[in-house]
């Protein structure tokens, strides 16, 4: 679903905000560590958000959530850099193809202000995307597109995998240290999970599977 | 021709073949994991432990994920844990090895609540076939990285153990808030 070269990029913000508008309370979302992390602490500032996951990691991480949580949609925010660093989990997402999972990639082409990445060249992340197993996926570059394919994926089923091609930053963007970072931020996204019914606590959990054994047994 | 006095060497085959959890540790570890309530086994196959996760993916008690790369099965295995759902990686040293920036995130930077088990190649024991010099790097760095990395370990290595370690490292991810390593060795796999 690649659509033509658009004149003028989509700015990263613009995208994040109109994402943060159609998600509901219950949806989980994990920031890679780049503007995304920065933006989306002020677009959606409180819910389950688990920001920050450095190299490679978002999307694996969401992976994770999305089968802790098989009942809510879990989106990963990655950026291009991150995901080119382990486009491997494309392929783990491919294979587990966990229906509640959707990755939106911004791809700014460029390493911060540091230089292109590989998307800005040869590179084709939906293509990867797709030839991993992911059915649903499209290149997006204007936001009409991004309202046609994005907005609706929140509520199908999936996975789906959604590049946005986006302008690179000029100037670095970064949140509020004490509120999205860290063990500040574990806290609250621990927080806002244990208030969903479908969390169950560790303890909670071993203490109902003994029980049942114990009945298996006799 | 001059026959030998030694006995014909065995095969490599063959040692690999008895390099595998057993029968009774198999059934161990899945007792146990299910009276801990630990439903979801993440893996990267590979021989030591390889039987484990056959009789796991067998077994619809579990949901059995199988992953292309071990930062992938550790950061996913952080999502899940930290989500609440209690889960293990089973992997082999080496994979811990190629998962230690994973590894690192995990435990330093978010202290994820899981369980990982690994197949100690390089411990006393060893004869998987593995090129000796491998298992000299595994004995060398693994430990070392571990410790390095926050996360604490043991060697099991007999059997009657095994319930024990699991129960406790389960416990301790949870109360210490940190990935827990049990690495599997002697009479447990070889």
């Amino acid at each position: 679903m690649n659509s033509a070269e658009s004149p003028t990029k989509m700015r990263r913000y613009d995208c994040l905000e109109r994402l943060a508008g159609w998600v509901d309370e219950h949806m989980l979302a994990v920031t890679s560590l780049s503007s995304n992390t920065a933006i989306w602490s002020e677009v959606r500032p409180n819910g389950p958000n688990f920001m920050g996951m450095n190299m490679g990691l978002c999307v694996p991480f969401a992976l994770g959530l999305s089968m802790a949580f098989p009942g809510r949609t879990v989106i990963a925010l990655d950026s291009d850099g991150s995901l080119m660093n382990n486009t491997s989990a494309l392929l783990s997402v491919g294979d587990s193809r966990p229906s509640n999972l959707m990755i939106v990639v911004m791809d700014n082409q460029s390493y911060a202000r540091m230089g292109p990445t590989a998307s800005a060249r040869n590179a084709d992340l939906e293509g990867i995307a797709r030839s991993s197993g992911i059915e649903r996926t499209a290149t997006i570059r204007t936001h009409a597109e991004f309202e046609e394919y994005v907005r609706p994926a929140l509520r199908q089923p999936g996975p789906s995998f959604f590049r946005v091609v986006v302008e690179a930053e000029t100037e670095r963007l970064v949140g509020n240290r004490r509120r999205v970072y860290g063990q500040a931020m574990k806290a609250r996204f621990m927080e806002a999970v244990a208030a969903h019914p479908d969390y169950q606590k560790w303890n909670e959990r071993a203490a109902l599977a003994a029980a049942r054994q114990a009945i298996a047994d006799s | 021709m001059i026959e030998s006095p030694l006995p014909a060497p065995a095969k490599v085959d063959d040692e690999r073949k008895k390099a595998r959890m057993g029968p009774e540790a198999v059934r161990i570890v899945t007792d146990t994991f299910k009276s801990e309530g630990i439903d979801l086994i993440v893996t990267l196959p590979e021989e030591p432990t390889f039987s484990l996760t056959e009789a796991i993916r067998k077994d619809p008690y579990f949901t059995a994920v199988t992953v292309t790369d071990e930062s992938t099965g550790i950061a996913m295995c952080g999502g899940s844990s930290l989500g609440g759902r209690s889960t293990v990686f089973v992997t082999g040293i080496a994979g811990l090895l190629v998962g230690a920036w994973a590894l690192s995130q995990m435990s330093i930077v978010f202290g994820a609540p899981f369980l990982i088990m690994a197949s100690y190649r390089g411990d006393f024991g060893d004869r998987t076939g593995i090129p000796g010099s491998q298992l000299a790097l595994f004995k060398r760095v693994a430990e070392p990285l571990l410790s390095t990395l926050g996360v604490p370990y043991q060697i099991v290595a007999e059997e009657k153990k095994l319930q024990k370690a699991i129960v406790d490292s389960h416990f301790m991810c949870h109360s210490y808030a940190t990935p827990v390593a049990l690495l599997l060795a002697g009479e447990v796999l070889w």
